[in-house]
Parts: C-alpha cells; sequence; structure tokens
C-alpha cells in the first residue's frame, strides 16, 4: 500500500494483543441503498475489528447484509456512513482508481462460482491479477507457480478452466487469491457451488492457509463451515447480533 | 403446415420481443434491399425490359472510325459494300435523320424525323400501330410523299385520331400523306417523330454523295452470328473499301455494337461498366447487411442456447430446430424486402433524375425506371435470398449443440462457452470491414475521377449563355447570301432585347447532343508523313461576336470580324491544339490551312488567331483535339444554325423574347432545343455522374452499416463480458487495463479488416480502370485516407462499447453469486 496515498486513521483505543492497529477497522458502518425513493439500510452501524492471522467467518440469514459487508470490506463497495481503515489507512473514501490498486495488493478475493475466465488457462488466471500490478513476467512466474503449488494445481497449469472439476476451479481461484499475498482472503461462500466433498477439501484447504498465517474472511450461511473460522460474527438486519470466538 | 404455423407465430412474437432487435435488422435489410431492387431497376430499363424492337439483342449499328477520332455515322457506300459482301445479316437497312420544319397546323415547329429504306423497319422488325409501313414501291427514287408518323406526334397532332390514314402533313413546305402510326414509344433513328421513304437509289448517286458519313446502318445477324464474328467481318470489308477508294477511305475502319449498346449512346462500354460496378456495390452493401444480421442472430442464439437445448431435451430434432429459426429469419427478411420495396419506390425516381445514358432515342423506354413485375420478382429472390444467407449460419450453429444438459443448466459465461460463435462474429465483422473498405476506395476513386471531369476547362464561359437550334429552310433560303442576311441581322436584332448582353451563330454549340461536323484539312507546304495520316479537326462555322459571347479566351491575334466576308481573304482563327498539331513549335498567325474533301477544293485560310482550346466534341471531353472557327460568310454551308446568347439576367427569363425577336426577322422560322448552356452541358457527364453519386451513396452505406455492425459486435462483446470486466476489476484492473483489453478486440478485427479490404479493393479498382479520368485505380493516397478514414470511424464504433466497459461495477463480481 501507498501510504502516500491513504490517510491515516486517528490513533483508536482498541488494539490487538500485539498492541499494534487491527488489520482491519470498521467504525459505524451503514450502508444504505436508494431505489424508487425506498431507503433500503443493508448495513446499520458496523463495529468490526479484524486482526492479523485471524480467520473469521461471517453468517446470518439470506438478506441480512453479508454480502454488501464483504463487498465494503473488499473495496468493491464504499458505505454511506463510517470509516474504514485498512492497515490503518483510512480507505473509506478513496478514489476508484486508487481502490482498484488497493484491492489488487492487500485483498484477494474467492468467490462462490469461482469466477474464472474461460479463455485463460489456469496459469493465466492465476497470473492475472499480478499483470495490473506491472510486476515483471519473471517475478508473475514465481508467485503463481508458488500459489498452484500451495493448492496442488501446479500440474494443471496449462488446462482451460472448463477442463477441471468444480472443485478444481476453486482450489485455482484460491491460488489466484492468494498469488499476490494479499493482507486478507475474502471469501464469498467459497463451498456454495460445490459437492460437500470438495467443499470440505476447500474448507481444509482455507484452514491451511490460516495456519500457514493467512487472514481469512469469509462469508456463509452454512454454520457446519462457519465452525472452521477462529471467530464467528452473526449479522441479522444489517446488524451485528453475535461475535464470538471459537471454543 | 400447422408446425410452420406455429413457428410463424412464434417468430412474430420473438421479434415483437426484442424490437430493438428488430427495428435494426429491419432498417439495415430495408436499406440493403431497397438499394438493391433500385439498382435492379436501372438494369432492368437499360437492359433487360423488352423494347419495341424486335429480338433487339439480335440487332447491330456500325460505327465508321479513324483512328484516334471520333466514331462518326456511315455512308451509302458502307452499307451498299455490307450489304451486298457480308454474311453475318439477315437484313439491313439504312436511315438518315432529319428534322422537319412542320407548318400548315399552328405554330412552325421543327420536329425529329427520319428518311429511312423500307428495309430499315423491316430490318428493326418495327410494324405500325395504324396502317402499313413503307413499301419498296414507297421507297422506289420518285415514289410517292408518305408519311409515317410517331404515336405521340399523332396524339399531340391529331388527338389519335384513328382517321389519321391518308391526311396531309407540310413538311419542309411540302405535303406528304400520313401512311400508318408507329407504336407508343418507337421513335428510331433519333428520337424521330416523322419518318419519309428515303427513295434513293443508291448505286446512282455520285460518289461523293455516297461516301457522304450521315446515315445509320442497321443490320439483323443471322442466327449463331455474334456482335464479334460481325464486327470483324465489317473490318475486313472496310479494309477492301481502303484499297477501293483510298481518296475516300484512307485510314477508315468500323466498329459493330449492338443496337441496345448504341441506344444507350455506350461506345466505349462505359455505361455498362458502371452499371456492373453498381451491381457489385449493391452485392457488397447485401454482404455487410448480411454479415450483420447474422452477427445479431448468432448473438441471439447463444443468449437462446438454454432455450434450443430445451426444446431439444423435449425431442426437436435439429432440422425441427434449424426450420424454426430460419422461420424467424424468413420472417425478418420479408419485413425487411417489404421496407425495401417501399424505399425502392422512393428511390427509383430519383435515380431516373440521374439516367446515366446519352441516347436519344426509345427515352419512353430507356429513361423509365420502375417497379414492374421483373422488378417485384428480383426483390422477392434477392428478400428469400438474403434471409436464407443471414439466417443459416446463426440457425446451424445454435443447433449444433450435443451437451443438451450442460447448456440447460448454464447460467454463467464467464467460464468459457461462446467461444465458437465468437470466431464467427470476428470472422463476419473484418469480411464487413474489408468489404466496406472495398466499396469506399471504388467510391471514393469514382467521385475523385468525376470530381476531375468536372473541374475539366472547358475553355469557355458557360454561365448566362441561352442557346437554340434552327434549321433554314431550303424553300426559303436556297440563296447561300440569304442565309448570310439571316445570320447577319439575327444577333444584331438580339442585341436590342433588353438583358442580352451579345449573340452569335454557330453551326455546332460546345457538347451537344447532336450532330457534329468535322473537317479533314490540309497544312501549306506540310504533306503529311504518313499518307496513312489523316489530320481532322472539329469544323465550325461562325458569325462574328459568336467566340466572344461563347466567352473564348484569345491566345494570340484576333478573332472573326465582320470584315471576315465572302469577298475578303479566307481566314480562320483555331485552337492551341490544332495549331501544336499543324505548326509544333511555330507561330500559327499567317500560316495557311484548307480543309479536304474528295471532288471538292477549297481555299486556303489564312490562320488570323489562336484561342485556348475548346470543349467542342463529346467523345473528346477527355482529351484536346484540334477545334477550327470559320466565318460564316466565308464558306458555304446549308447546316443547321446554333444561336447563343450571352444574357445579363437568368436566361430562361429571356426565352419569350427571344422567340420574339427571331420571328420578328422570319415570322415562320421553326426554333428548337431551347436551353441554357448548362442545361446542355449537365447532359455531357451523366454515366460519370450516375456512377459517382450511387457509388459515393453506396460506399457511405456500407461504411455506415459496417461500423454500425462493428459497434454491434463490441456492444455485444461487452456485454457478454460484463462479468470478466468486473473480476478484472475486482481483482484491480484499472480503466487502461479494460480500455486495453476492449479496444484491443476492437483495432485487432478493424485492422485484420483493413488488411484484407486493400487487397480486395486492389482487385476490384482494376475493373474500374476504364471508368476513371486522371485517377489512377491504385492511387497509393486514397487507398490510404480511405483506410484512416475507416479506421477513425470504426474506432467511433467502439466508442460507446468502450465507455459502457469502463462502467462496468466491479460489484458484479459478487452479485452473480
Amino acid at each position: 500500500m501507498n501510504s502516500n496515498e491513504l490517510t491515516e486513521t486517528q490513533p483508536t483505543n482498541v488494539v490487538n494483543g500485539n498492541g499494534v492497529h487491527p488489520l482491519i477497522r470498521l467504525a459505524g458502518v451503514t450502508k444504505v441503498f436508494l431505489t424508487d425513493e425506498v431507503e433500503t439500510h443493508a448495513l446499520s452501524g458496523i463495529h468490526l475489528d479484524i486482526r492479523e492471522g485471524e480467520y473469521i467467518s461471517i453468517a446470518g440469514p439470506s438478506g441480512c447484509g453479508k454480502t454488501t459487508l464483504l463487498s465494503i470490506l473488499g473495496l468493491l463497495d464504499t458505505p454511506s456512513e463510517g470509516s474504514y481503515a485498512l492497515k490503518g489507512h483510512e480507505v473509506a473514501n478513496l478514489s476508484f482508481a486508487d481502490r482498484a490498486r488497493v484491492r489488487n495488493r492487500e485483498i484477494g478475493f474467492i468467490f462462490q462460482s469461482f469466477n474464472l475466465i474461460g479463455d485463460l488457462s489456469v496459469f493465466e488466471n492465476v497470473e492475472l491479477p499480478l499483470t495490473y500490478r506491472g510486476m515483471s513476467a519473471g517475478d508473475r512466474k514465481a508467485l503463481v507457480t508458488e500459489a498452484l503449488e500451495r493448492v496442488g494445481m501446479a500440474h494443471r497449469g496449462k488446462h482451460l478452466p472448463s477442463q477441471l472439476s468444480g472443485g478444481q476451479q476453486q482450489r485455482v481461484a484460491v491460488a489466484r487469491a492468494l498469488a499476490g499475498r494479499p493482507a486478507i482472503l475474502l471469501a464469498d461462500e467459497p463451498t456454495g457451488n460445490l459437492d460437500s466433498r470438495n467443499g470440505e477439501a476447500v474448507m481444509q484447504l482455507l484452514r491451511e492457509l490460516h495456519q500457514g498465517g493467512a487472514t481469512i474472511c469469509m462469508v456463509t450461511h452454512d454454520e457446519r463451515f462457519a465452525q472452521h473460522a477462529d471467530r464467528t460474527v452473526h449479522l441479522f438486519d444489517g446488524q451485528i447480533v453475535e461475535d464470538r470466538m471459537a471454543a | 403446415m400447422q408446425t410452420l404455423w406455429q413457428d410463424l407465430r412464434y417468430g412474430v412474437r420473438m421479434l415483437l420481443k426484442q424490437p430493438g432487435f428488430t427495428l435494426i435488422a429491419v432498417g439495415t435489410l430495408a436499406i440493403s434491399i431497397g438499394a438493391n431492387t433500385a439498382i435492379f431497376s436501372a438494369i432492368n430499363a437499360l437492359l433487360l425490359r423488352p423494347l419495341p424492337v424486335e429480338n433487339l439483342d439480335r440487332v447491330v449499328s456500325s460505327y465508321a472510325l479513324r483512328e484516334g477520332f471520333d466514331p462518326f455515322g456511315s455512308s451509302f457506300l458502307e452499307y451498299a459494300a455490307y450489304r451486298d459482301r457480308s454474311h453475318c445479316f439477315v437484313s439491313s437497312g439504312v436511315a438518315t435523320q432529319h428534322s422537319f420544319n412542320l407548318t400548315g397546323q399552328r405554330e412552325p415547329e421543327r420536329a425529329r424525323g427520319a428518311n429511312v429504306m423500307a428495309d430499315y423497319l423491316i430490318t428493326l422488325g418495327v410494324r405500325p400501330l395504324l396502317g402499313r409501313a413503307f413499301s419498296a414501291d414507297d421507297d422506289r427514287p420518285g415514289g410517292p410523299p408518305v408519311a409515317l408518323i410517331g404515336y405521340g406526334f399523332w396524339k399531340k397532332h391529331f388527338a389519335g385520331n384513328i382517321g389519321v390514314i391518308g391526311q396531309s402533313l407540310n413538311l419542309d413546305g411540302r405535303t406528304y400523306n400520313v401512311l400508318g402510326v408507329m407504336p407508343q414509344g418507337f421513335d428510331l433513328p433519333g428520337a424521330a417523330e416523322i419518318w419519309i421513304p428515303l427513295q434513293t437509289n443508291i448505286e446512282n448517286l455520285p460518289l461523293t454523295e455516297r461516301a457522304a458519313t450521315s446515315h445509320e446502318i442497321v443490320a439483323r445477324l443471322k442466327a449463331g452470328v455474334s456482335v464479334k464474328q460481325a464486327d470483324v467481318e465489317l473490318k475486313a470489308i472496310a479494309r477492301q473499301l481502303e484499297q477501293e477508294y483510298p481518296n475516300f477511305r484512307r485510314g477508315w475502319s468500323v466498329k459493330v455494337i449492338s443496337l441496345r449498346q448504341d441506344l444507350l449512346g455506350d461506345l466505349e462500354g462505359r455505361v455498362r461498366k458502371a452499371l456492373f460496378a453498381l451491381v457489385g456495390g449493391v452485392g457488397f452493401l447485401l454482404l455487410i447487411c448480411c454479415a450483420n444480421i447474422a452477427n445479431l442472430q448468432l448473438a441471439r442464439g447463444i443468449v437462446r442456447q438454454r432455450e434450443l437445448a430445451l426444446r431439444g431435451a423435449l425431442g426437436a430434432g435439429r432440422c425441427r430446430l434449424v426450420r424454426q429459426l430460419l422461420t424467424e429469419s424468413m420472417l425478418l427478411a420479408l419485413v425487411g424486402g417489404a421496407g425495401g420495396l417501399l424505399l425502392a419506390n422512393w428511390l427509383v425516381p430519383a435515380l431516373a433524375m440521374l439516367n446515366p445514358i446519352r441516347g436519344l432515342s426509345l427515352g419512353e423506354f430507356l429513361h423509365n425506371f420502375e417497379l414492374d413485375q421483373r422488378v417485384l420478382a428480383f426483390a422477392v429472390v434477392t428478400t428469400l435470398l438474403t434471409g436464407v444467407l443471414f439466417g443459416l449460419l446463426p440457425a446451424l450453429k445454435a443447433t449444433g449443440a450435443h451437451e443438451l444438459m450442460s447448456r440447460i443448466k448454464e447460467t454463467d459465461h464467464r467460464s468459457g462457452g461462446a467461444g465458437s460463435a465468437r470466431r464467427w462474429f470476428h470472422g463476419l465483422i473484418i469480411a464487413e470491414i474489408a468489404i466496406a473498405l472495398t466499396l469506399l476506395v471504388c467510391g471514393g476513386l469514382m467521385v475523385q475521377s468525376f470530381q476531375r471531369l468536372q473541374r475539366v476547362d472547358l475553355g469557355f464561359n458557360p454561365e448566362n449563355l441561352l442557346t437554340l437550334k434552327m434549321a433554314l429552310p431550303a424553300s426559303k433560303y436556297s440563296q447561300y447570301r440569304q442565309r448570310i442576311a439571316f445570320t447577319d441581322q439575327l444577333p444584331e436584332r438580339m442585341r436590342n432585347v433588353p438583358g442580352v448582353l451579345s449573340a452569335g451563330i454557330t453551326t455546332n454549340i460546345p457538347l451537344e447532343r447532336e450532330i457534329a461536323y468535322d473537317a479533314i484539312f490540309n497544312v501549306e507546304g506540310r504533306p503529311p508523313p504518313n499518307p496513312n495520316e489523316v489530320p481532322i479537326t472539329s469544323h465550325r462555322i461562325v458569325t462574328p461576336d459568336y467566340l466572344e459571347t461563347l466567352g473564348v479566351t484569345l491566345i494570340k491575334g484576333r478573332l472573326i470580324s465582320k470584315n471576315d466576308r465572302a469577298e475578303m481573304l479566307p481566314v480562320v482563327v483555331v485552337s492551341q491544339e490544332f495549331a501544336r498539331q499543324a505548326w509544333p513549335g511555330e507561330d500559327a498567325i499567317g500560316k495557311r490551312v484548307r480543309r479536304i474533301r474528295a471532288g471538292q477544293t477549297f481555299p486556303w485560310m489564312t490562320v488570323v488567331g489562336v484561342v485556348k482550346d475548346v470543349k467542342e466534341d463529346r467523345f473528346n471531353y477527355r482529351i484536346n483535339r484540334p477545334v477550327w472557327y470559320v466565318p460564316y460568310a466565308q464558306v458555304e454551308n446549308d447546316f443547321p444554325v446554333n444561336l447563343i446568347i450571352r444574357t445579363a439576367i437568368d436566361p430562361n427569363s429571356l426565352t419569350a423574347a427571344v422567340r420574339e425577336a427571331i420571328h420578328s426577322v422570319d415570322a415562320d422560322q421553326p426554333i428548337s432545343n431551347v436551353m441554357t448552356m448548362n442545361t446542355n452541358l449537365s447532359t455531357v457527364l451523366v454515366t460519370e455522374r450516375f456512377g459517382a453519386v450511387l457509388m459515393g451513396t453506396l460506399a457511405i452505406s456500407g461504411l455506415l452499416l459496417a461500423s454500425i455492425g462493428l459497434f454491434g459486435v463490441m456492444a455485444y462483446s461487452v456485454s457478454q463480458r460484463t462479468g470478466e470486466i468486473g473480476l478484472r476489476v475486482a481483482l484491480g484492473a484499472q480503466a487502461k487495463h479494460v480500455l486495453g483489453l476492449i479496444l484491443g478486440q476492437g483495432v485487432k478485427l478493424i485492422l485484420w479488416g483493413v488488411g484484407i479490404g486493400l487487397a480486395v479493393a486492389w482487385g476490384a479498382t482494376q475493373l474500374l480502370v476504364s471508368l476513371l479520368f486522371e485517377t489512377k485505380a491504385a492511387d497509393p493516397m486514397t487507398f490510404a485516407s480511405i483506410a484512416l478514414l475507416l479506421i477513425s470511424v470504426s474506432l467511433l464504433a467502439c466508442f460507446f462499447p468502450v465507455r459502457r466497459a469502463l462502467s462496468v461495477d466491479p460489484m458484479i463480481a459478487l452479485r452473480s453469486e
């Protein structure tokens, strides 16, 4: 992150166990959608800290605001009110281009339906976010190879997504998310399009990544998968109704 | 039948469901089918429609030629030789155009007519509507004074009275009995309204008269004989005549063309070439249109893959599905075709106004572009073919899936799919761009050529000039001094008309659509180095003030003056080209030339002036040829005279006053061809104007359609890739990355299209060479500028899809969850 482009947040009284700022801090975040003069409060007064190395799941029923929260965390959308600090820098009001730059470097996305580009090979799909950084081909290759090896898909680099099973496609999507060594992985229902066996395998992969030091924030409506996380935040009607650590 | 009805109903519903697509497709089809139909109406009128000449395509005309000069009329000498020595013809006949002074009815009138041999009408296979044609007895020397009249003349002068047979007509002071009425529209030769028998025994004529080239020969080919064979045979006979009559026929040849080509005034085949170039043009436009709609249909096919897969799962075979999609395409084509016919109905009159032919005869048929049965049949066939052309490929592509379940379940297009269809999109759009470039280059060259022809220096000022023609009747002007008196008096009288600046008389108006007079000349002290060389000049006999009135530029010496009378030194004013050919590198003033004609001796004429080149003859519009102007008072002739008047005001407003002034000199003098010089000039470049305007219009239409096609493909591509673009943005792609992705795709297609188009255009323009004037078919500037224009417009077509791509919200990546 280029600190010159971000605004340093005011010091807060919340510190993690190591005495440093949390990786992500949402304070009083509200998101209101206006459609045909009807105001829909998707999120209301969200306060949420995510610490580095944490594995957090966001759970709740359909329509509770999980995806809206994830899109704000992923800088795909901006809050109507409140502040968002990433690594201690205010990012809520960045320009479109700056948000793209921050997304590219600090956030790795894992989508429910994998979102691989059909015309690109596995290797090229994983490489895609790195190409937007202006990184040299050699550096890109090293990072892509490392990421594919971590998810066990290095041998499929030249294949097209359509030649892979759903579980394999999601592993490639995970590799793409972590190839750029982001500060946090945001996973939106990562098992939603998978059968239970492949779903379990992906959850195991995320667990391993977390054990390797990755910070993960996962949206899920499935309680079984939510339990994989260290901490579960429950949303209901756009508000956090429960925030508990795993036993 | 019931399933067809179902397909039709479903097709209508699908077209109504997507009004935007339907509107664009129908509009594009209407433009293309309308343009094709309109151009075909011209082809039909000019090349296909039957004319009132029996089996027209077996009838030929012959033109005499002298190397490097105009084609001109034939003589009795040639006619007799062809009749007696040729083996190509069933029959042949000869006619001489002859305008009559019609008196005894209302105001004296000049009527176009002809002296025709009885065999002339027999050869053409035309029979009178009323009465009878000329018999051999009518045609014998000293035969009865009988006449045939045209249908229009009959209606106008006899109110269509069927009792006209046997009634009398006063022509040139002689009474003729009406023998018959010719069928409607027949007016050969030269828009004739009256025909009288030739009544000449050719063999008894003096050689000078037999050799005079003021006649028109028609001949009917024997079965199995081609025009080319006849041409070869007559050329051989022309060589025999050259040997037999060296004083008259040295350096002569002949050209045989079909009568239809002759009627189009198309000796050089330019009309036919221009028409076929336009057929190619509208064909290309139709291909662009088909490619556009095929692309749209392909896109719809992809969108409808689930529906089609579902139908397949429910038991529909591929043929059944193809038939359903083809029914929709046919519906679209039929609606587009109907729109095209409406458009053509509006375009055809506009096209008729641009009529490309110079010929005078059978104008009622040749100038009448209309949507007749043949044109309607063409429109229907074109519509159906178009429907198959743009419908078949998308139908086959859309129904080619074997894995039905995956298609039924398919909801997200980001992971694979649509790749093969995209290749077709791209292939079609590349073809469209290539065709559009070819059209643009051809159109650009023809427009440039036309512009250069328009900029040709005429050598005179055509503005504010009124012209008219008068044939001085031999009954009243039998003595040459009487003609001189008339031509002396008339310009003087004109100058007294308010608004007239000056007036003069000539035997031919520059570039007029009438018989123009030439003369063979001899330069004093310079026998031609080659005995076959026959120097020819445009021969203009003019009164004093004519050249000033015309507005020519005097280079040296003086113009014809009032003092150049019969008893004075014979003088001549020559053009620069004449001087260059006769005395290269020398001063022409004071040099002497004279006219040569077998059996006659003409006096030497001293050059007193040199004028800038004037475009006198239509056939030589593209080159400069020698012209001389000799004083009317010094050269006895009985040619019709043309009055030209320079006015200070709109020349059309002086018509009545000018007529009155002429009739104040001779109350019985008929006047014809009253028109401004600009009106006369507007008939000169008709073929070129026709080709340039239409090809230019087609080229712009092609550019627009190809741009719309590119826009459609790019817009579709962006809509199909919205999820991908959103994903890329979510992964950190900046605007420049998205721009590069979408614009890069467009630029690649454009460059492929332009590259292929340049190669195709180079080949196509080679076919246009003979239509171009001072314009190279492979003009690099034209190719480069057209390519740049096409690239610019195509990039513009990419603008909106690119803008849309740039505004894709990355949230789309999550929304699809």
